[in-house]
């Protein structure tokens, strides 16, 4: 098919403007690579532009000087790892139902599910109950709390309605398929591109949490990698708590700038790894055309 | 078999007066819940979740309602009405605050909304498959800078000499005073906003695109529509649910005016612009943990965000078939 | 429509009945502890000297660290401490930062230990749990079994000033710093480029309008130079000059109120003539860039970042010789301005939350004595210098200097860290005294002695200081509300006055502002407490 000339008009412009996206969001990433790179005193001065100044591993080298980094990323990798099988199973046996026209109660159901994302009780009742479950400081305390996510329903469910057709549904129940066999042979298999995306964003969300470790989590060893990247970042911060200044606290202050890229570089990178090992799922759904007739 | 699909796919679920048909309604309505008996096993998990963690400790609420002192627990702590709320309410800065507030939601909500629908439609035509991978990774990078670096940085890009105001240097004009300009506030944090989320949020309107039949396309294009008609006629309708559904979320979040970044790009000088809610209670919070105050606030803006879903949600409802419920 | 909200509205019901009887029944009304005015301690207790107790004697202590991997069970300065007193403390600690919500969170499920260390907890919280009966009274306990703390208290009233509570007791333990400390309780003033000013001719200014006139000649020398600049914000510099416009008589501590000097009532001077004086003088540097234009949104970490190129000519800092052996800088001069020439001091009291008692806590007397050791010679010296031989030593002049093994650690890491092995003060949240031959920060360097003593003659008398002053739970409680206004306002209109934002001809719409926030109310509240406090 020849693509007329609108067309090819369209693809030049479309190229330039996504090229000029990916100009200004790469500079500034440049920009962290280059800063967790360079002598903090030039960055904060402003003047590491591209390029780092004065090279030097030493963020890095204090990053991975914390002996926690280790035991960090291995929490991290099982938290995100099965908080993510639970979320996205959970997610699924929410969804499916609330996707389904003929499911009494399926309004009722989400409205009780999207009150909860403006009402809550707050951390006290739930650090009480989670402390009455006897879950402070073990691995269920990061995956059970935050087993669902209402929104993710939501775009499953969404996702569910507009794409899987209402006949497909019927002429498998005519074959005598049960509604969980529609759910595992038909539905889930056409549905992988938002699977893939309710992979991304919940295993994005347990990598990057801190704060649910923060409070429910004491023994060190335990510690999420991020909880351990930022213990340093405090380290270097003033406080209200400090009254006189002390010079190797002031030293430290200036070592913070080029700490806080390194920590970001560290641990961004198993995330930009994680998103094309995804993107292969996005593909174009296979089974739209096979109804037709 | 057939016969009962058929039953329950024509009984409309409308309000009835007439007796006998609500009887056999609700006769139908039993059958119908029956029948799927599975599915209301399958969701009894989780819903079973929500209970448990977010109902049962709702009774938390009350702090707002109450002089929470920490040793008398929930319960035991004095109830003093609408007092947190009533101190909130009489503040000097009260309209301030909501107007900054309510002003970054809106204008958040008017510009990053439609900005990742536009470069996932484009991203989608791209058919050199390296280029689109590579743009796709890199701008969904941003989203994983922790605040502290994003403003950083813009804060370093935009000093009196700092790489932006060199830009305007060269092109003629005059140094412009960005961070201090209460006028220049909200541009500033909607934009770098944006530039730091819409990588991220394309990727449910990519995942939703995948979805749309391809069949479509080819009949149109044998029609003879250009691309730009295709997507406007095909691909934009196509995801329309997608888009109306996380339109009504993102209403839903609009006096959700984060206080990490604000704090970071306040200052006294662009205060009039930059003094959020969150910002305000922090601020009132110093010297001592005020959890009732920030508990009442909270409970406030969680009842305008509600208030906001609700009503779009039911503008949704009428002028389309997609909405939450 | 109606039937889902009927659904709603009765699961909603249900459930909330649900956790009213569940979580309701399941919190224990709290059981006194305590055995209240149990006055005479039990057999175990010595009443001077060490041990403290004959046999051990195990508590439970919550506290706040710096260092986050610090493991305060395994710490020399607690496992040298348990052999000499025979009191071994259980620790829990989280870092600083999350001190106040993991506080908090304990409070309420009422699994508070018997002893609260470093908490840095506010004195309204004091005040309330005290009243409650969660903290102890120490009064009775200090002057029994507390000599060495008691012994300061005598020496500086204000001691005990700031520590009462409105309801006449003490719970706690402060941060206080020697008002004999020079370098660290005198540092107002600026440093200044004295290469700079013996190069221009120009003599170090005493006055107001010397100091303009030398910020004139810094910045007509050079456009590289910034004449006058800080690390602290704008607000060192209004705190440098306060006492040039006549302000802030009776220190910082309560920074809007000071004493009037003709009616010798309290004063809120934000509103007064010798503010705005003040003000107008910093807008006119400002408006003639002898300031640092970037002085609102500079941060700290920057400000340090560029003193390095020596292009200061006045900055208010951490000793630049320190920093980056720049030595040609030395301390200012107060100035003589239209209200005088004075330089008034912040409270000698750092944070007095830093050691509490719980109800919990059975062994009153033997906390009270492990405590008060700390604030003798021989413990400030264990606290600060840690263990002879191995942390310090003896230099050549008899001063107490730390090892090369603290300063030049094998493994590379810095001064805090190495002390952070064996010590927990780095992170300056702890009680204690601090004084100048045990602490070794920027503060006890020659050169910031120096400047401390230069501006000595000139700042207010140690007496003349008050302590921040203490309100009763219903007082704090109108003052909390009245004040995140007031702060706001007054810092924000403080700003935008200098900046040239906003004309002085506002002048008076800001004092009518003031006014409106409840400024009668804020005076009022506070001339109770200055009354209680001026009456103890």
């Amino acid at each position: 098919m020849q693509d007329t000339t609108s067309d090819k008009v369209f693809n030049v412009v479309n190229y330039i403007f996504l090229t000029l996206i990916l100009l200004l969001v790469l500079y500034p990433l440049i920009f962290v690579l280059s800063a967790s790179f360079s002598n903090p005193l030039y960055v904060l001065k402003g003047e590491v532009l591209l390029w780092p100044k004065d090279f030097t591993l030493e963020a890095y080298q204090k990053v991975f000087e914390n002996k926690g980094i280790i035991s960090g990323f291995v929490n991290t990798f099982k938290y995100t790892t099965i908080g993510t099988t639970i979320n996205v199973i959970l997610t699924i046996m929410a969804a499916y139902p609330l996707s389904r026209k003929d499911f009494y109660g399926r309004n009722v159901i989400m409205a009780l599910f999207v009150f909860t994302i403006f009402f809550s009780g707050g951390l006290i009742p739930t650090y009480l109950l989670i402390q009455n479950l006897g879950m402070i400081d073990t691995l269920w305390v990061m995956v059970i709390p935050n087993a669902v996510a209402v929104w993710n329903i939501i775009i499953m469910r969404t996702f569910f309605q507009s794409t899987i057709p209402d006949e497909l549904r019927e002429s498998a129940m005519l074959d005598g398929c049960g509604n969980i066999g529609i759910l595992t042979k038909i539905v889930l298999p056409l549905s992988l591109p938002v699977i893939a995306v309710m992979v991304l964003f919940y295993a994005v969300g347990h990598w990057n949490s801190y704060f649910q470790a923060l409070i429910y989590l004491q023994s060190r060893e335990n510690f999420p990698l991020q909880l351990i990247l930022r213990e340093i970042l405090i380290q270097g911060q003033t406080d209200d708590l400090v009254q006189g200044t002390e010079e190797s606290l002031i030293k430290q202050q200036l070592s913070v700038e080029g700490i806080k890229y390194a920590v970001l570089i560290v641990s961004t990178i198993p995330m930009l790894v994680l998103y094309p090992f995804l993107q292969r799922y996005f593909v174009k759904g296979i089974m739209i055309g096979s109804i037709k007739g | 078999m057939n016969k009962s699909i058929e039953n329950t796919e024509n009984v409309q679920v409308h309000n009835v007066a007439n007796p006998k048909v609500s009887f056999v309604k609700s006769k139908t309505k039993w059958k119908a819940i029956r029948r799927n008996w599975d599915l209301y096993l399958l969701i009894t998990p989780v819903i079973a979740y929500f209970i448990i963690f977010h109902y049962f400790p709702m009774y938390g609420i009350q702090i707002a309602f109450k002089d929470f002192i920490a040793t008398k627990g929930i319960w035991g702590s004095p109830w003093v009405g609408v007092k947190h709320f009533q101190r909130f309410f009489d503040s000097y800065y009260f309209w301030r605050l909501i107007g900054n507030t309510f002003g970054i939601g809106i204008y958040t909500l008017l510009v990053a909304f439609p900005i990742p629908i536009i470069i996932a439609l484009m991203l989608n035509e791209v058919r050199i498959d390296k280029f689109k991978r590579t743009v796709q990774t890199v701008i969904y990078a941003p989203h994983f800078l922790s605040t502290v670096v994003v403003v950083g940085m813009l804060l370093l890009f935009l000093k009196p000499d700092g790489l932006i105001n060199q830009v305007i240097a060269l092109l003629g004009g005059k140094s412009i005073d960005f961070i201090t300009e209460p006028a220049w506030f909200k541009t500033l944090y909607v934009f770098s906003d944006v530039w730091q989320t819409m990588g991220w949020s394309s990727i449910i309107y990519l995942a939703a695109l995948t979805a749309v039949d391809h069949q479509l396309h080819e009949s149109a294009m044998i029609d003879g529509a250009t691309r730009l008609k295709r997507i406007w006629h095909i691909n934009i309708p196509s995801i329309m649910p997608t888009i109306v559904i996380l339109f009504i979320l993102n209403a839903g979040s609009v006096m959700a005016v984060g206080f990490e970044k604000i704090y970071l790009m306040q200052n006294t000088l662009n205060m009039s612009a930059s003094d959020v809610i969150s910002t305000f209670v922090y601020r009132s919070g110093i010297l001592e943990a005020q959890y009732s105050f920030s508990a009442a606030v909270g409970l406030f803006n969680s009842i305008i965000n509600f208030i906001m879903l609700v009503m779009v949600n039911y503008f949704a409802k009428k002028v389309n078939e997609t909405s939450l419920w | 429509m109606l039937r889902k909200f009927k659904g709603l509205s009765i699961l909603l019901a249900l459930t909330s009945l649900l956790s009213l009887v569940l979580i309701g029944c399941s919190q224990k009304e709290s059981s006194n502890d305590a055995e209240k005015g149990n006055k005479e301690p039990d057999e175990n207790f010595i009443e001077s000297g060490m041990p403290i107790v004959k046999n051990p004697l195990e508590l439970n202590g919550f506290a706040g660290k710096f260092i986050a991997s610090q493991e305060w069970n395994d710490l020399m300065l607690w496992t040298e401490y348990e052999k000499m007193t025979n009191i071994k403390i259980k620790w829990t600690t989280v870092q600083n930062d999350q001190l106040a919500e993991r506080r908090n969170l304990m409070m309420t499920s009422k699994e508070y230990p018997e002893i609260l260390f470093a908490n840095a907890m506010p004195p309204t919280d004091i005040l309330k749990y005290g009243q409650q009966g969660v903290l102890q009274p120490l009064n009775e306990y200090i002057d029994k079994y507390a000599p060495n703390f008691k012994q300061l208290m005598e020496k500086y009233p204000i001691i005990e000033q700031g520590l009462t509570m409105a309801d006449g007791n003490i719970y706690s333990f402060p941060t206080f710093y020697d008002p004999e400390f020079l370098g660290l309780r005198i540092g107002g003033t600026p440093w200044i480029n004295k290469e700079l000013l013996d190069s221009l001719g120009l003599e170090d200014p005493t006055t107001i309008d010397q100091f303009y006139e030398v910020l004139k000649a810094f910045k007509a020398k050079d456009s590289k130079i910034i004449p006058w600049g800080s690390a602290g914000g704008i607000g060192s510099m209004v705190n440098y000059l306060r006492g040039s416009f006549g302000l802030n008589n009776h220190g910082t501590a309560n920074v809007y109120l000071d004493l009037d000097p003709t009616s010798n009532e309290l004063r809120f001077n934000p509103t007064t003539e010798n503010y705005k004086q003040l003000l107008m003088y910093l807008n006119k540097l400002y408006s003639e860039g002898l300031i640092d234009p970037d002085i609102f949104t500079v941060t700290q970490q920057e400000v340090y970042a560029k003193a390095g190129e020596g292009n200061y000519g006045l900055i208010h800092s951490v000793d630049p010789q320190t920093l980056w052996n720049l030595d040609y800088y030395v301390g200012a001069n107060v100035l003589e301005g239209p209200g005088g020439r004075f330089l008034p001091l912040s409270s000698p009291l750092g944070n007095i939350g830093q050691f509490m008692i719980t109800d919990k806590n059975k062994n009153p007397e033997a906390s009270v004595r492990w405590m008060d050791y700390f604030y003798s010679d021989e413990g400030s010296k264990m606290f600060f210098m840690g263990f002879e031989g191995l942390t310090y030593e003896e230099d050549e002049n008899g001063k107490l200097v730390y090892t090369e093994h603290i300063t030049n650690h094998p493994d590379g890491i810095n001064l805090d860290q190495a002390v952070s092995l064996y010590l927990m003060w780095p992170g300056g949240n702890y009680p204690g005294f601090v004084r100048e031959q045990f602490f070794q920060g920027a503060e006890s360097k020659p050169t910031t002695r120096a400047k401390a003593e230069k501006a000595l003659p000139y700042a207010i008398d140690q007496q003349d200081i008050w302590p921040r002053f203490n309100y009763t739970l219903e007082e704090n409680d109108q003052l909390t509300a009245i004040l995140t206004d007031l702060d706001t306002y007054i810092t924000e209109m403080r700003d935008n006055f200098i900046a040239g934002k906003v004309s002085f001809d506002k002048w008076d719409d800001y004092v009518k502002t003031l006014e409106k926030m409840g400024l009668k109310q804020y005076m009022e509240i506070n001339k109770a407490a200055y009354e209680r406090f001026a009456n103890q």
